[in-house]
């Protein structure tokens, strides 16, 4: 049986108001899109980047770092998509 | 667009008390302008301007007018008003027409009709009236219910549920107002109205079932005649990538006769019950409206919480 894919990152969190509803939303959105498993959080306190309600409990203030885990075939696109949301602030300021 | 006497008659003869004195076969006039005119200055011989494409009415001050005058001059004073063609004249306060001016309703092919109202109340009634008549309108797809005062239109490609979810809101106490199609009319005020067609009212088909009489099953309080449109919610086949709102932060909306609702778009899936999601959507509207928005607070509170983290 052939290894599942895991891919592990970090990101930090750059817009000012850190990850609250919208650009929660948008992770899951965006998460929504592929059948891989994502997982966002700190060390040990993981949520699943599918649900909207886990993300707000993960308290990505500006400047906290976020891990992220990626589990499944199409993990490498998940990741490109990822980074883009992280990157780009989550599209405000 | 011109509405006839017909028209006027047939919906708004019991509310203005209005019957018909000559003019039968002259109902299909049409009326251009929804305004009416009492046409004081004309009896008095100016015709520079002279609002001939109204309902002329003949009220108390017109009628002492009237016969004031010789009766040449009465019947000369009134064709000169009949020749201009207005649509109709109407006579408040139940008064008989002078036979001048019914000889002349004759002979011009000018309806004629009374009300037993005094002129002022008839004007403002027949005012609302013509408005009503001539307000925007339009039929859409759509299920309307009433579900505690708010009015939803329910939406959704045909199969995806809608009646049965109506069904099961009526189970719960609410209204339907109009099953699968929906008459709107947009009043002055700027809102929506919505009823359903007269023929279907108060029916509505479930699949395997047929047609069901409401009221017959689950009583009149389970329908409506009609409604204020509040919001839209559309029933759409679940999908992973459908734009649904997560948060519900910044709803969507939708036209309808030119005014702006909020419009949720709800994915149906096995499992899901969709009467119940339906009914949780629209009490969040009637919270919101109340001045009390839960995502955006918790938003807020989130926002609050990380700046202060940030800070320290």
């Amino acid at each position: 049986m052939a290894e599942e894919k895991i891919i592990l990152r970090e990101f930090k969190v750059l817009n000012k108001y850190g990850i609250h509803a919208r650009p929660a939303a948008l992770l899951v959105k965006t998460a929504g899109k592929f059948t891989c498993d994502i997982f966002i959080g700190r060390k040990g306190a993981e949520v699943s980047a599918k649900s909207i309600m886990g993300l707000l409990t993960i308290e990505g203030h500006h400047g906290s770092v976020m891990h992220v885990r990626i589990v499944g075939d199409d993990a490498e696109e998940a990741l490109a998509e990822i980074t883009e949301l992280f990157e780009n602030k989550f599209f405000e300021e | 667009m011109a509405i006839t006497l017909k028209e006027l008659l047939d919906s708004g003869a019991e509310r203005l008390s209005l019957e018909l004195v000559w003019g039968e076969g002259r109902l299909d006039r049409p009326i251009e302008e929804k305004a009416i005119n009492r046409p004081g200055l004309a009896l008095t011989g100016f015709f520079q301007y002279f609002a001939q494409r109204r309902l002329q009415v003949f009220g108390l001050a017109e009628f002492t007018y009237l016969k004031s005058l010789s009766t040449a001059d009465r019947e000369a004073r009134l064709r000169g008003i009949l020749e201009k063609n207005v649509p109709a004249i109407v006579i408040s306060r139940n008064r008989n027409p002078l036979p001048e001016l019914r000889a002349l309703a004759e002979e011009y092919g000018t309806p004629l009709l009374r009300s037993t109202m005094i002129t002022s109340h008839f004007i403002n009634e027949c005012t609302l009236v013509l408005e009503e008549l001539t307000a925007p309108r339009d039929r859409i797809q759509g299920t309307m219910l009433e579900l505690m005062g708010i009015g939803v239109l329910l939406q959704g490609q045909a199969g995806i549920g809608k009646s049965e979810t109506a069904l099961s809101l009526i189970g719960r106490g609410y209204s339907l107002v109009a099953d699968d199609v929906t008459e709107v009319v947009r009043t002055n005020e700027g809102r929506v109205v919505a009823f359903a067609h007269e023929l279907t009212r108060y029916h509505m088909e479930i699949r395997g079932v047929g047609i069901v009489h409401v009221p017959s099953l689950f009583g009149v309080a389970a329908i409506r005649r009609e409604a204020m449109l509040d919001i839209v919610i559309n029933l759409h086949p679940y999908t992973n990538d459908a734009e649904e709102d997560r948060t519900g932060i910044e709803p969507g909306s939708i036209e309808v006769l030119g005014i702006k609702f909020p419009f949720y778009s709800l994915p149906v899936s096995s499992g899901r019950d969709m009467a119940n999601i339906v009914e949780a959507t629209a009490l969040n509207y009637k919270l919101k409206m109340l001045g009390h928005d839960a995502a955006k607070e918790l938003d807020e509170k989130l926002i609050g919480r990380f700046l202060r983290k940030t800070a320290g």
